[in-house]
């Protein structure tokens, strides 16, 4: 039970390459700093103990939430939370605001990024559901260069992500928005500011009135954010009625491995999952009508 | 661990303070400033009573590196207050009954400076969603939310 | 009837506030003094352990180590750590069973505190508990009371077998309760759970303590009883009374887990250890494990009623888990059965209880102090007896409680005013209980009312000491310094205390400044528990301040040439009630008083004091509207009314500052508050605010208060207390509430969605 940091040595490197190359360095003793919501918190109650801490603040390229709903949108690595819940162009994508606008301090949303979030790699994250939802790529920058993953492939288990410890990812790349959709988020928990017992982000296409792109995202009920295969599956090509929402919400059910923990029970878990998705495909469908 | 010369202005005067990494923003504050009336009650990032205003932005001090926000304007509760005469959010929480044990106070004067700052005409849910980052755990909040919507009244009539 | 006043009454601001809002206030953690040290606890991460050694010579050598402390460097002396022990009159006094150290000869559970280190800065002392080594004997730990009380179940404290610390009985036990179950048309018993839930006060434990050459000793401690936690501490340390001073700093929350000690005595013994100040802090995490909690109660309840009403028969058993060590876990248990067993009328009662010790963090008092606990119990099972004869539940509750003359729950002692009846008809007018209860409920999300009376504490006259007093002195500018002992810890007292000054001196709100907060300075009080402190600190404060009015009448009647019974004060004027214009300040009385140069000078100034012999109970009445939804089983609490018997509220908006207060930690404990231990480990799970939840902003319902207002003789212009009884009634509302709406009883807190679920699927 400690109060204080343990002392470490910080290094504020000007570019990506420093950043990459001073991790590689360093290896596992390293960690990135980008809005230390997270970092310092685990560091203060030592339950890591990193003896060199990498901060991304004074690279300038991290910086910035460019593009729109057309051309698609590119979250800087440094944007906080908070920058992007109030920036037009996020505006475009509801269901990443909804996310990010269930996170109720305003305090944590202007020192947290989005893709610091990610990083974390909680299985309650509420900007990965979102993200999955939407398609969203991230950029990935390493001493070997740069790669392009889908968000889907980042996670590696419980709190893991497949980052090699001399990695960064850079940027959020968000697709652009077609005609014809809708989406949404949920997230339920003990009171109103609190980390979520379930979550689920949809996002639906309809078009002719049938569906032609059906995403369900989960979390808090896997070792990490997961899509609902199965449950897009039921859905994808359909006319979406209350009676193929309601298979489709069974469906991600089954899809789910959730647990027991001092916050929840599975089965309860399992249930709000159907309520969730349910809930949310509703909403999708009216936002995609409109 | 290295130390380093770092300069930060606070409340509006600039300070040259020696700094290592691992020193939070509300430990220098409180600490080599003598600013003690931002508070550490978590130290998690759970509860905003260490909240100060960090280029008029609401952060949780008890999470920041001191060495992460050289150079930056800091308005701790200290720089509220003109002298001794209240700041109109001040007085309001002090009129409404809004303030029984004091120790969130600051925090949460902070966060409504803010809160008002970008929106002046709140609702009551505005208000619930601009603090939802403060706990409170005396006054069950009802008299918090009457001092807010007071201040922005006081402040849009000023 | 209301008194009329000027200032008593109004919705005045408190003088302590506006130095909170600038930052000015100064809390135990803030404290700076020359040459001030650090100090820091190390706590067992052991459930139940022996130590077999502990070696801090390598702590010791760390540059900038000026202290490190174990068991064998304390005093030798085992106590509770509630410092409330010596208000206890024998024989209860021996009861309180006294089974700490300052540091514990051994590890009881998780958190247990073993050692200290002081230091010249905190990342020095932090590195010296590391360096301290403890070998420990792991023991067999038990976590749960029942499973403690078993034979074979491992010993945590020695001589205490099975665990069982106390066993009690309800004091007023009457009657024959066969007898009374036999004549019940109906029967409705259950079985009801109360949480351990914690204070979560914002500011974590923190003290300061410095020795002086002389060997007098200064502890600058949140405590809520100053001078009795003084007193304690000098027993314990065996050093006279006079040596002790005892500072209180601005403090942040206490809810009654200040009650109890908490870092003073390690921090005194580091302190003079090293011959320097120290300051030792905590952390959240171990405020959440190493500071009480409420005491959680394992409750069987059984009621027996006839069809038109009457209770027959109410049996109360009791097991609290104590966790590690006894605090106030029995005191608090007695208050239970006394306020929940003592409600209603009934001719044959029957209430027992047992204290049990678990290697879990310790179980306290916390706001109600056994009172919420009680209420969940019986509140639902009057519901349930109301439902059986086919009774409106708010009509079972007037047919039945006490009113004024009868006996109150403290049995020697009548009632010497009620108006609960005022209360439930006024909230239920309010809440609209006649429209809305009994509506046919459809649908996915469905709405219920509830509804749960209570009776708490003005203080504890008539069975603890209850003894306070007040200085009151004219300065020169006829202005007064009003010197009390409360503790202020945002409750408002010093502000209530000011207003019944000015009012019954004459003077105005301004003219009073309040001296508080050291015992060098201050009389003896009992310090703010129970509710105490306008009841019976006011009584005090209005007595010095009738002898204060009377030296300055005497005064001025000769100086106006009239005799006193012509002349009153108001607004800091002494004047001639026929002739109003014939008047004089009172601050020309006072400086007159001290500059005088014809040897008929004094300093106007007097002392109050009060004893309590009546307990003065007030009542209150809460109703909620909850909205239930059937696929989710979540709460919402959309309406709160809760209509209190105030007597006379000093200042309206401090009163329902404590009555929302309590209604919003009521709902905690209700719907989401729980604090966890895992039962492998006896590690908590839940030692921060992400895991343990407290209602944020975000959770709060509309809130009404109604203050019903008959003056009460006893009180202070009439006042009685309300400090705690916001929390009583709100859980039992709530579950009633859920009941009305969806059809289910959950009888263990806190009543979560998932609980709710599984029963509408039952």
């Amino acid at each position: 039970m400690y109060r204080v940091l343990r002392p470490f040595e910080l290094f504020e490197p000007a570019t990506v390459g420093e950043a990459t190359q001073i991790l590689f360095a360093r290896g596992a003793g390293a960690k990135v700093l980008a809005g230390g919501v997270d970092l310092v918190m685990k560091m203060r109650t030592r339950k890591i103990e990193p003896g060199y801490v990498v901060s991304l603040k004074k690279i300038p390229q991290l910086n910035g939430i460019t593009g729109d709903g057309d051309s698609g949108l590119r979250i800087g690595a440094l944007a906080t939370l908070r920058s992007i819940e109030l920036s037009a162009a996020a505006q475009n994508y509801p269901v990443l605001c909804q996310g990010i606008n269930s996170i109720s301090s305003i305090q944590v949303k202007n020192m947290g990024t989005a893709v610091g979030n990610l990083c974390v790699a909680t299985p309650a994250t509420d900007v990965a559901p979102p993200l999955f939802v939407l398609g969203a790529k991230l950029k990935i920058a390493g001493v070997d260069g740069e790669k392009l993953i889908p968000i889907e492939d980042f996670y590696a288990g419980v709190n893991k992500t497949v980052l090699a410890s001399h990695e960064i990812v850079t940027e959020i790349i968000l697709p652009g928005v077609c005609a014809g959709t809708g989406m949404a988020f949920l997230k339920i928990g003990k009171t109103g500011a609190t980390i979520a017992k379930v979550n689920a982000a949809v996002l639906l296409v309809l078009a002719d009135g049938k569906c032609t792109e059906a995403r369900i995202a989960l979390g808090a009920v896997a070792p990490a954010v997961i899509r609902a295969a199965e449950a897009e599956t039921v859905l994808k090509g359909e006319k979406v009625d209350d009676g193929l929402i309601e298979k489709a919400a069974a469906t991600a059910t089954g899809e789910a491995s959730p647990i027991t923990d001092f916050r929840s029970t599975a089965e309860y878990r399992r249930v709000m999952i159907k309520a969730l998705v349910k809930d949310a495909l509703h909403k999708a469908v009216a936002e995609a009508g409109a | 661990m290295p130390k380093e010369m770092a300069s930060f202005t606070v409340n509006g005067k600039p300070y040259e303070l020696i700094i290592e990494p691992q020193m939070t923003l509300l430990d220098v504050l409180r600490n080599q400033l003598g600013l003690m009336g931002t508070k550490y009650a978590c130290g998690t990032g759970d509860c905003g009573a260490c909240t100060v205003l960090v280029a008029e932005k609401p952060v949780l001090s008890c999470l920041t590196l001191a060495a992460t926000v050289k150079g930056e304007e800091i308005l701790t509760i200290e720089g509220l207050a003109d002298g001794n005469n209240l700041h109109p959010i001040q007085q309001a929480f002090v009129d409404a009954g809004a303030v029984q044990c004091g120790f969130c106070t600051p925090g949460m004067i902070l966060t409504t400076k803010a809160l008002l700052d970008e929106n002046p005409d709140p609702t009551p849910e505005d208000v619930q969603a601009g603090l939802g980052g403060n706990l409170c755990r005396c006054t069950g909040y009802v008299k918090i939310v009457d001092a807010v919507l007071a201040a922005a009244e006081t402040l849009r009539r000023r | 009837m209301k008194k009329e006043t000027a200032i008593v009454g109004q919705r005045i601001p408190r003088p302590d506030t506006p130095a909170k809002t600038m930052g000015m206030a100064e809390y135990a953690a803030d404290i700076k003094l020359p040459g001030l040290l650090v100090g820091r606890i190390l706590r067992s991460p052991y459930p139940h352990a022996n130590i077999k050694s502990i070696d801090t010579s390598k702590a010791k050598q760390l540059p900038g180590v000026a202290a490190v402390i174990t068991f064998a460097d304390v005093p030798q002396t085992l106590f509770n750590r509630s410092s409330m022990a010596e208000a206890f009159p024998p024989p209860i006094l021996a009861g309180e069973v006294q089974d700490e150290y300052v540091l514990s000869d051994k590890a009881r559970f998780v958190g247990d505190w073993i050692a200290a280190a002081a230091a010249t800065d905190i990342y020095t002392a932090e590195k010296a508990l590391d360096l301290i080594d403890v070998e420990y004997e792991v023991l067999p730990a038990v976590f749960d009371p029942v499973a403690a009380m078993q034979p074979g179940a491992p010993v945590i404290h020695a001589g205490k077998e099975r665990n069982i610390a106390a066993t009690m009985e309800y004091p007023f036990n009457c009657g024959d309760v066969e007898k009374g179950f036999k004549e019940a048309d109906y029967i409705v018993e259950g079985f009801f759970s109360t949480s351990s839930q914690k204070m979560c006060q914002l500011e974590p434990d923190a003290a300061v303590a410095c020795w002086y050459p002389g060997g007098r000793v200064t502890v600058w401690s949140p405590n809520e009883n100053p001078h009795l936690a003084k007193r304690v501490f000098a027993k314990v340390l065996n050093i006279p009374d006079g040596l002790v001073r005892w500072i209180t700093p601005a403090v942040g929350g206490g809810f009654g887990g200040r009650l109890s000690f908490g870092v003073e005595f390690i921090c005194a013994a580091l302190a003079k250890a090293t011959g320097k100040p120290v300051r030792v802090e905590c952390t959240r995490e171990e405020d959440f494990i190493g500071h009480d909690s409420r005491t959680a109660e394992y409750q069987t309840m059984k009621m027996g009623v006839k069809k038109d009403g009457v209770i027959t028969a109410i049996e109360h058993r009791i097991i609290s888990d104590s966790g590690a060590y006894y605090s106030h876990s029995g005191s608090t248990t007695g208050v239970n059965l006394i306020h929940t067993l003592g409600l209603l009328r009934c001719a044959n009662i029957y209430g027992i209880a047992q204290i049990v010790y678990t290697n879990t963090p310790v179980g306290g008092g916390f706001r109600g102090y056994g009172n919420p606990e009680g209420a969940f119990a019986i509140q639902q099972l009057i519901d349930e007896a109301a439902e059986k004869i086919g009774m409106d539940p708010l009509e079972f509750r007037l047919k039945n409680a006490r009113e004024a003359g009868e006996p109150s729950c403290w049995a020697p002692i009548a009632l010497e005013s009620c108006n609960l009846e005022q209360c439930i008809r006024l909230g239920a007018e309010r809440i609209g209980w006649r429209e809305k209860r009994g509506l046919k409920k459809k649908g996915q999300v469905r709405r219920g009312l509830g509804m749960s009376i209570m009776t708490h504490a003005s203080g504890a006259g008539g069975f603890l000491l209850e003894h306070s007093n007040a200085i009151i002195k004219l300065n020169e500018d006829g202005s007064a310094n009003l010197i009390v002992s409360p503790c202020e810890m945002g409750q408002g007292i010093l502000g209530a205390l000011s207003q019944i000054a000015a009012e019954a001196l004459g003077l105005r709100y301004e003219d009073i400044h309040v001296v508080t907060g050291d015992t060098d300075v201050t009389l003896f009080d009992i310090g703010s528990h129970a509710s105490r402190s306008v009841y019976v600190i006011g009584n005090a404060v209005v007595e010095a301040a009738r002898d204060v009015k009377r030296q300055v009448l005497e005064r001025a009647a000769k100086k106006l040439a009239v005799s006193v019974n012509e002349l009153d004060i108001q607004a800091a004027r002494v004047f001639v009630k026929a002739d109003a214009e014939k008047w004089v300040s009172v601050s020309e009385i006072a400086r007159e008083a001290i500059y005088n140069f014809t040897l008929t000078g004094a300093h106007i100034s007097a002392i109050g004091s009060f004893q309590s012999d009546n307990w003065c109970p007030n009542f209150q009445a809460a109703f909620a509207e909850v909205e239930v939804n059937m696929e989710t089983g979540e709460v919402k609490v959309i309406k709160f009314v809760v209509a209190h018997d105030i007597g006379r509220a000093i200042n309206p908006l401090n009163v329902e500052g404590q009555i929302e207060g309590g209604v919003v930690q009521g709902i905690g404990f209700a719907l989401y508050e729980d604090f966890v231990v895992d039962k492998n480990t006896g590690n908590t799970i839940t030692d921060s605010f992400a895991n343990y939840k407290i209602p944020s902003i975000l959770d709060i319902p509309e809130i009404e208060v109604i203050l019903v207002e008959e003056p009460v003789p006893s009180g202070p212009f009439g006042a009685k207390g309300v400090g705690e009884s916001g929390l009583v009634n709100i859980a039992p509302a709530i579950a009633n509430a859920i009941y009305d709406a969806v059809g289910v009883r959950i009888c263990s807190l806190p009543m979560t969605p998932e609980k709710i679920l599984m029963a509408l699927n039952a």
